[in-house]
């Protein structure tokens, strides 16, 4: 036991190790958007004398909106939920024999009341895939920008008519965004004591951010080019300024925030109607570096409280419900919720679904609530191994950064 | 001749004290113990935890059949084929089937099993242990004390099961001045019709760990006749005090009938033989009142029960 539990903690280090490669040209990925054209911002051509220069006067708007869109897409980019199952013997005093129990193999990414047991260990590795398509609604390909010139004659406005019509003019950058993020997950529990588990989650993530843009100047009735002083555009691209297509960011692979976790289960068996009850404390590390997108680059403590009941042998509803304190950015912090159930359809076959809630009081605007539907299966075809496999299908694809569905899949021994 | 004989007599006690001394661990030398669990639960870890904490100077080596006699069959195959510890602890009553089976040459003791005699066979002798049945007279006596007017106490049994358990009882009961009335059953489907036909003969019914009694049906149907005769059930668990038996009477702690066990392999290490060991009862034991229950049957649970009762239910 001993060699395989030493054979099976060093894993992580392993997958640590092997997983700490930097691809060429993905330093500060965190920042690649904001610095699609060179960090400064849009730049533009500057105008032949007598003319006044013109070349920073989309700067603010565009390194504004380029920072916006970069902070919503970063900060919404985040590692899943993750448990481990509930199997092996209980034991029937009555009979004075153990029983295997085939209840329910658990949940998949919420959190049942009951324990994993005194002295058993649960290991589980899974692969996460998530592919973000749409941002506050919006298609990640077919994203646009629209930035604003600065005020040229001190007035507060921007003329529509008039000798300064041309602060009407608009720069739209058409952006198309490949954001994914492949994760996988060493999940590491132990019971303490038969309600008390503790256990640890060690991510290894490779995140690709890629992002192309192309800029052009309209007017206000939307002519490309922009105003014009004869045949000379006020506004323009040239050898000089920012070019009009930009692109930037790249890949990173490495360790990801590791989360500590425990749970005890204070209340089981209390009577017929009260069901079980477990809280949950988990401790996210900053362990994953935060410029190459791989953590988030704070410490969160959550406490959740769990409730859950099984019914006939077969069939756990539970309730999750518990707050998640940010302690770099209070305007980060969650409420978290989940309401599902697990159903043991066969002895070896366990079906989960539920729907799980994060809700950012304090938040920006950008997905201060989203609401996930989770659908998998457990499948336990030999002793102590679980195959897990589990789809998340965001319902409100409008709010924050989203995939269309996150799939992941796992395997997991119980020692 | 007589010179002769003489001789061959120390000769052979000689050698069977050499044996003797060879077989069991000099002092200060670890005895070699393996402790076969039959599955990987929570009681069981805490009978061996109790185990070690007075057999303490052995070196347990643990194995754990997870629930397969197969495999419990080929641990005790490799294990006769290497070097033989000094004493086997078999925890739970899947590892005592397949030491029973097995192993006729090491002291074994076992841990955690209830109703041990129905599957060790009167031939072998290598083996004794703390089995988790609880004291026949403390379920008779506390039957006795929940109200005076018991003097019969009825119980429905399958003969194959626990036969040896209601002929100790009978005993017993007699003892306390009280009557067993016994129904001998096949099947679970039986159990109605036996319970029927102890209607107003018993004062009390008693709940036996009998898998043939135990049929959910059999138990719901125990239950019912508890409160339609307004007669006390004692059952085996908080769980069925829970269901709506009046008691429920179960070991206390897994640790502690591992200590028992582990203070029966210290007797055997130190050159007592198994045989001589009888099996014992658990020590110690939780008692279970449920009030509800006694308010429909209309009594009222002395004092002196709840004083000693572990987990009362309101």
């Amino acid at each position: 036991m001993k060699v395989r539990l030493r054979a099976v903690l060093s894993l992580p280090l392993i997958l640590l190790l092997a997983g700490s490669v930097r691809l060429a040209d993905a330093a500060d990925l965190k920042n690649a958007i904001r610095n699609l054209y060179g960090g400064q911002g849009i730049l533009l051509e500057p105008l032949p004398l007598p003319f006044p220069s013109q070349e920073s006067r989309f700067q603010a708007s565009s390194l504004q909106g380029l920072d916006q869109l970069n902070s919503q897409l970063t900060s919404a980019i985040g590692v899943p939920s993750f448990n481990s199952s509930v199997t092996g013997f209980t034991f029937d005093i009555e009979r004075g024999v153990p029983v295997r129990t085939t209840e329910s193999l658990g949940t998949l990414l919420t959190e049942r009341a009951t324990t994993l047991g005194a002295r058993k260990f649960d290991l589980t590795f899974t692969y996460t895939r998530v592919n973000f398509t749409k941002l506050q609604g919006k298609d990640l390909k077919d994203l646009e920008l629209i930035f604003l010139r600065g005020d040229a004659n001190g007035n507060g406005i921007l003329d529509t008519s008039g000798p300064f019509s041309f602060e009407s003019d608009v720069i739209r950058a058409k952006l198309s965004v490949d954001l994914t993020e492949d994760i996988f997950a060493l999940i590491a529990t132990y019971g303490l004591t038969s309600e008390w588990d503790v256990g640890f989650v060690v991510p290894v993530t490779h995140i690709r951010l890629i992002a192309k843009a192309h800029a052009a100047i309209f007017d206000q009735f939307g002519n490309p080019g922009g105003t014009k002083f004869g045949d000379i555009p006020i506004h323009r691209f040239g050898p000089n300024s920012s070019q009009p297509d930009a692109s930037g960011g790249g890949d990173e692979t490495g360790l990801g925030d590791i989360i500590l976790r425990t749970k005890y289960n204070f209340l089981r068996h209390y009577d017929d109607l009260i069901p079980d009850m477990a809280f949950l404390v988990e401790l996210k590390l900053p362990t994953g570096n935060e410029e190459r997108l791989l953590g988030t680059g704070g410490t969160n403590v959550t406490g959740l409280l769990v409730a859950s009941r099984t019914y006939a042998q077969w069939f756990t509803p539970h309730v999750n419900l518990g707050y998640e304190i940010d302690t770099k950015d209070t305007r980060q912090n969650t409420v978290r919720y989940a309401l599902g159930f697990d159903a043991r359809l066969l002895p070896e076959l366990t079906l989960a679904a539920g729907l799980i809630g994060r809700a950012k009081p304090d938040g920006s605007g950008t997905g201060d609530h989203i609401v996930d539907l989770s659908l998998g299966v457990k499948w336990n075809p030999v002793k102590s191994l679980i195959l897990r496999t589990n789809v998340q299908i965001p319902l409100d694809k409008n709010s924050g950064l989203r995939a269309d569905f996150i799939p992941t899949v796992g395997i997991e021994y119980i020692f | 001749m007589p010179i002769l004989t003489t001789r061959i007599v120390r000769l052979l006690s000689t050698v069977w004290l050499l044996g003797a001394v060879a077989s069991f661990p000099l002092p200060g030398e670890a005895a070699n113990v393996v402790a076969l669990k039959g599955a990987d639960v929570d009681v069981y870890e805490e009978a061996l935890d109790g185990f070690k904490s007075v057999e303490n100077r052995a070196q347990v080596s643990e194995y754990d059949m997870e629930g397969d006699l197969q495999r419990g069959k080929r641990f005790l195959a490799r294990l006769k084929s290497g070097p033989k510890p000094d004493l086997i602890l078999a925890i739970g009553i899947w590892a005592l089937q397949v030491v029973v089976e097995e192993i006729r040459d090491i002291p074994v003791v076992f841990a955690m099993v209830l109703n041990p005699s129905t599957v060790i066979g009167h031939e072998a002798r290598n083996i004794t242990g703390a089995s988790m049945n609880v004291p026949i007279e403390q379920q008779i006596a506390l039957l006795k004390k929940a109200s005076p007017q018991v003097r019969r106490i009825g119980a429905v049994y399958d003969p194959s099961k626990t036969g040896f358990l209601v002929k100790q009882a009978e005993r017993i009961a007699r003892d306390q001045g009280v009557r067993l009335v016994s129904k001998a059953i096949a099947s679970p489907k039986d159990s109605v019709a036996a319970l029927d036909a102890m209607q107003g003969e018993i004062d009390a019914l008693w709940i036996l760990p009998d898998v043939t009694v135990l049929a959910p049906e059999s138990v719901q149907y125990m239950l019912l006749f508890s409160f339609r005769n307004r007669i006390p059930l004692l059952g085996l668990s908080e769980n069925q005090a829970r269901m709506g038996a009046l008691f429920g009477l179960s070991f206390g702690s897994g640790r502690d009938i591992g200590i028992q066990a582990g203070e029966m392999a210290n007797e055997i290490l130190s050159g007592r033989r198994a045989e001589e060991i009888p099996f014992t009862t658990a020590r110690r034991l939780k008692l279970t009142v449920n009030l509800r229950t006694a308010g429909k049957l209309g009594l009222q649970v002395p004092k002196e029960i709840l004083d000693r009762a572990d987990v009362v239910i309101r």
